[in-house]
């Protein structure tokens, strides 16, 4: 191998070497514009490896940070508890009066409708490690694909849209998170229903592009998924809109938005284990493996 | 060849440690150890056609683990093993200070080349007064970290050193030896 090597020269090396990288990043960015891929054994042998060392690694530190909130949390408890109980006061009457007003408008039927749509089986996954460089934002979660993870799989939390999966693993998965400049989705104002794309920037906020005509987006709107890139779902929670960044601006306007999701705190995320139609179509030839996660609900669709 | 598995893997447990350091350091704070390594492998290696397979090989192991392309940072770590061999040619970098200082720009150099690739290659990547300053702290750190890095590499290398000649002795062999 050694003496292989030297024949070869080092700049014909460097040559050859390069080409693959530039071939593999071409063939990658195709991949992930289709919504990611199952990796091969030898590559995924690096996440199985990944996966239990981050998970033993992180434990430790895991223990004290959560011995810490918790002497915090118990510190707040109470003026806390008293908070939240006025707000679940408030947010009860509110609830009685939306579904009066929702039955009174036959409404109703359509929200169970879109609920029932909603029923897809949701895997938990914990969330093992951060992407390992600072450019880029994605997570790897301890499922794969003996779990019924595939590439293209929607992932959430309670708060909202967390990203998609781009790689699996037997055991684990790579998602990237909405964060990632990768990322785009279409996503809608709720209140208005302006809609727009969703892109991340590397940072911690999202940007919302949208068109200014007809478009009315104020700061405070919440924007959630359309439904229309047919990877996620309707009626996700992606974030909320802090700044109009360029109101006299021409044709697209870009809002920033502050995600629904706290990515420095994310723990424990849901594996949606449908794809999108989009997807489907993509994969419609790949075998489905056993799903063997129980049904979970997941949040409330919002009401129109 | 044993001592090219025994970097790489010393490559790749940098990888999955700092992977989990990035869940409890903010990303820009955590050192980048995977190219401190490859700086200390390009600081040792004695035949540049190895060493560039090693940090190929490192590469991707990096792509894997993070959210950039299959071969982004393969190509990188070519770049940056090349230029460390150069580099080390022309200068002394077995020293803690010039080694920081080297490690600095590297870690800075690594992070716009990144950046420039994936705009090529995805888009929307902007040149920001806000990333300039995460990506030094983040260089400044890695700085910090390299002559301890660079000495974790020389002792790998030199404990699994094909040559024997070349091999650390343990505390066992000097008494022996004595």
């Amino acid at each position: 191998m050694p003496d292989l090597l030297k024949r070869i020269g080092a700049p014909v090396l460097f040559g050859l070497l390069a080409l693959v990288a530039v071939i593999t990043m071409v063939s990658d960015r195709r991949s992930l514009a289709e919504g990611g891929r199952d990796l091969p054994w030898w590559q995924a042998v690096m996440l199985e490896i990944a996966v239990p060392v981050q998970d033993v690694v992180a434990a430790p530190v895991d223990g004290i940070r959560g011995l810490w909130s918790d002497y915090v949390a118990l510190r707040d408890v109470r003026s806390e508890n008293q908070r939240l109980r006025s707000r679940l006061a408030e947010l009860e009457e509110a609830n009685l009066q939306y579904r009066e007003a929702l039955v009174a408008s036959g409404h109703l039927q359509q929200i169970a409708a879109m609920r029932d749509d909603f029923e897809i089986p949701m895997l938990p996954s914990e969330v093992v490690g951060l992407d390992v460089m600072p450019w880029f934002r994605s997570v790897l979660v301890d499922r794969g694909r003996a779990h019924g993870v595939r590439a293209g799989n929607p992932v959430i939390t309670a708060e909202g849209v967390v990203g998609l999966v781009t790689a699996t693993s037997r055991h684990a998965a790579k998602t990237m998170l909405l964060l990632d400049r990768q990322s785009a989705i279409d996503g809608i104002v709720q209140r208005s229903r302006a809609r727009g794309i969703v892109r991340g920037r590397g940072t911690d906020q999202l940007a919302f592009e949208f068109v200014v005509r007809g478009g009315d987006v104020k700061v405070g709107d919440i924007v959630i998924t359309s439904g229309l890139g047919g990877v996620y779902p309707k009626g996700l929670r992606i974030g909320e809109v802090e700044e109009l960044l360029d109101p006299a601006g021409g044709l697209l306007q870009t809002a920033s938005l502050r995600p629904g999701v706290d990515f420095g705190r994310l723990e424990q995320v849901f594996v949606m284990l449908r794809r999108g139609p989009t997807m489907d179509l993509l994969y419609e030839n790949e075998a489905r493996a056993p799903v063997e996660s129980a049904k979970l609900r997941p949040p409330r669709q919002p009401s129109s | 060849m044993k001592r090219g598995l025994a970097l790489l893997g010393l490559g790749v447990v940098a990888l999955v440690v700092q992977g989990a350091l990035a869940t409890l350091v903010v990303p820009p704070w955590c050192p980048d150890l995977a190219l401190l390594v490859l700086i200390g492998i390009g600081l040792r290696w004695d035949g540049i056609a190895g060493g560039l397979l090693l940090a190929a090989c490192l590469g991707y192991a990096t792509d894997l683990l993070s959210g950039s392309l299959l071969g982004q940072h393969s190509l990188l770590n070519l770049l940056a093993f090349t230029g460390t061999g150069v580099v080390a040619r022309q200068l002394n970098l077995r020293g803690s200070w010039p080694l920081a200082f080297f490690a600095v720009a590297v870690t800075f150099l690594y992070g716009l080349a990144m950046l420039a690739l994936s705009g090529f290659f995805v888009g929307g990547a902007e040149l920001r007064l806000a990333w300039l300053g995460s990506q030094a702290v983040h260089a400044l750190i890695s700085g910090a970290c390299a002559p301890s890095v660079s000495a974790l590499v020389g002792w790998v290398s030199g404990w699994v050193d094909d040559d024997p000649g070349n091999r650390v002795l343990g505390f066992g062999a000097v008494r022996r030896s004595a």
